[in-house]
């Protein structure tokens, strides 16, 4: 029984708010472990975005942030100089990283500022009800695409290898799935502990499901994950740098 | 036909908001005047979702009101939103297998019961229990039957997507219009979610799941390594099966629970 859930979660807000089969549970689950692992539920600042992943605002026994549409990277930043001794973890979903916040993004890790942003990609922009966002694969039908996306608008932002042409060498960057849950939880204590230790830019993508807006049960969720896993791969990206230098 | 205020309130996910589509769809082409307005938060399953429906000759002036004429609940968690729509007049018609009656705000003039998600589950597929709704509230309002039908095709069209799901839409549509509702015996709801944690002990290992977290997902049972997990009987927070686990084939590898995003299950070896 000790194991069922995080300690770090908070009780009294379960069952959660997001949908059946929705990633984020599965993501917040091992940065909830994550947690617990490293002690530092009460050293954490949570700063969460517009979208589904709003619906973890009251996820953890942690303090909180909720901010406008893509710039939790922003005011993590700012509330980090101010804090220094806390922890600012900014978690967003692909519209809000990639879309509306990438400038924020983009220029915190050229910045180099000392916050580790996770990025949970579930293809579309969920809340909404699935239309395609810049993640979306070609030929993926969403509520915007109903013929399934054509190639011209996109073949699928690749985020990580953006940060990573500009990113400081030391910063660590990463893109993990769902489909490996303990990966994830070592990716995320990574990322957090180049934050604590480093004081650098960390940034973690987790690719994730959205069985309500890909109208999907279990088995074909986890089909397309692992269709997404090809056309992004999974690897760190901190290494191959430092070997580049 | 007089003016009538009609109140559907339910669950995000239920197709409260199908039915009231499809109801004001109908009544507009058989020449009525329709007022809708869905009312629901975050657009997710297990927050409140109501409908406010105002169908009648007369020209609708305001599309809100205080006291409602018919109101419908189906859902547990939906009655503590609807006490306020019932008043001495109103007919409270209710999913008599999902709710419980003794819970239901007292005074109302006359109580309906349709054991709808019984029903479905048992005779068709779980999905068309908002048809069987939509068939008896049409036939209560005196609507047309074809141009109702008519509409349920042209809101539904697009999800049927093959024969069988189309027949069983059907099938419901006339049970639901010819089905005889509950006045005084109304059936035990027993839809309704389960609160007791289940343990389970055997084979050196116990697993633990908890009914109130559970949502349905089926994760667990796709990644389970061994299939020992399959749906069963209990009911979970959405009533919506929760996984049954056969401790005999499990190898406790922790798959189950690493992967449940609600945190509803867990597994472990004893010595």
């Amino acid at each position: 029984m000790e194991n069922i859930a995080p300690i770090s979660w908070k009780k009294s807000s379960k069952p959660h708010l997001f949908c059946p089969g929705c990633g984020h549970g599965i993501v917040l689950k091992q940065l909830g472990y994550a947690f617990d692992e490293m002690k530092i539920a009460r050293d954490v600042t949570f700063g969460i975005d517009i979208g589904c992943s709003l619906l973890a605002w009251n996820f953890f026994d942690a303090d909180t942030i909720q901010t406008h549409h893509g710039r939790t990277t922003s005011v993590m930043v700012g509330y980090k100089m101010a804090k220094p001794e806390r922890i600012a973890l900014a978690y967003m979903g692909d519209g809000g990283g990639y879309a509306i916040g990438l400038q924020a993004l983009l220029h915190a890790a050229y910045r180099n500022n000392p916050v580790t942003v996770i990025l949970v990609n579930n293809e579309n922009y969920a809340m909404t009800g699935g239309q395609s966002s810049p993640t979306t694969p070609v030929g993926m039908v969403t509520s915007t695409s109903p013929n399934g996306k054509r190639a011209e608008f996109g073949k699928g932002l690749h985020g990580p290898e953006l940060i990573s042409e500009i990113a400081a060498p030391n910063a660590y960057i990463a893109r993990v799935s769902i489909s490996n849950p303990i990966q994830l939880k070592i990716t995320l204590k990574k990322a957090i502990e180049n934050q604590v230790k480093n004081k650098v830019f960390s940034f973690v993508e987790v690719l994730s499901i959205c069985p309500t807006n890909w109208k999907t049960n279990a088995k074909e969720s986890f089909e397309i994950l692992r269709e997404a896993e090809k056309l992004y791969p999974i690897k760190e990206f901190t290494k191959e740098k430092e070997v580049e230098k | 036909m007089k003016t009538v205020k009609i109140i559907l309130a339910g669950e995000g996910g239920q197709g409260i908001q199908t039915i009231a589509k499809v109801l004001s769809d109908a009544a507009f082409k058989a020449g009525f005047q329709v007022a809708y307005i869905p009312s629901f938060g975050v657009e997710q399953r297990g927050t409140p979702s109501l409908a406010y429906l105002t169908i009648g000759e007369e020209e609708i002036r305001y599309p809100r009101f205080d006291t409602a004429d018919y109101v419908v609940v189906l859902q547990k968690r939906a009655i503590k939103v609807i006490g306020q729509f019932v008043d001495t007049n109103t007919t409270l018609i209710f999913d008599s297998s999902a709710v419980p009656q003794a819970l239901l705000p007292k005074g109302a003039a006359t109580l309906l019961g349709i054991p709808a998600t019984a029903i479905a589950n048992s005779d068709f597929i779980p999905k068309v229990f908002n048809i069987i709704v939509t068939g008896k509230l049409s036939q209560i309002l005196k609507l047309p039957k074809e141009l109702v039908f008519e509409a349920v095709g042209e809101t539904l069209g697009k999800k049927f997507k093959d024969e069988k799901i189309k027949k069983a839409n059907e099938a419901a549509f006339e049970f639901g219009c010819n089905f005889e509702a509950e006045t005084d015996k109304f059936t035990k709801a027993t839809f309704t979610p389960s609160e007791e944690n289940i343990t389970v002990k055997g084979h050196g290992k116990v697993a633990q799941i908890v009914p109130k977290r559970c949502k349905g997902c089926g994760i667990c049972v796709e990644k389970c390594p061994v299939k020992a997990l399959s749906f069963g009987e209990t009911l979970g927070v959405f009533a919506t099966p929760v996984p049954d686990i056969d401790l005999e084939r499990c190898i406790a590898c922790g798959n189950c629970y690493r992967f449940c995003p609600d945190a509803a299950i867990e597994v472990w070896k004893v010595s």
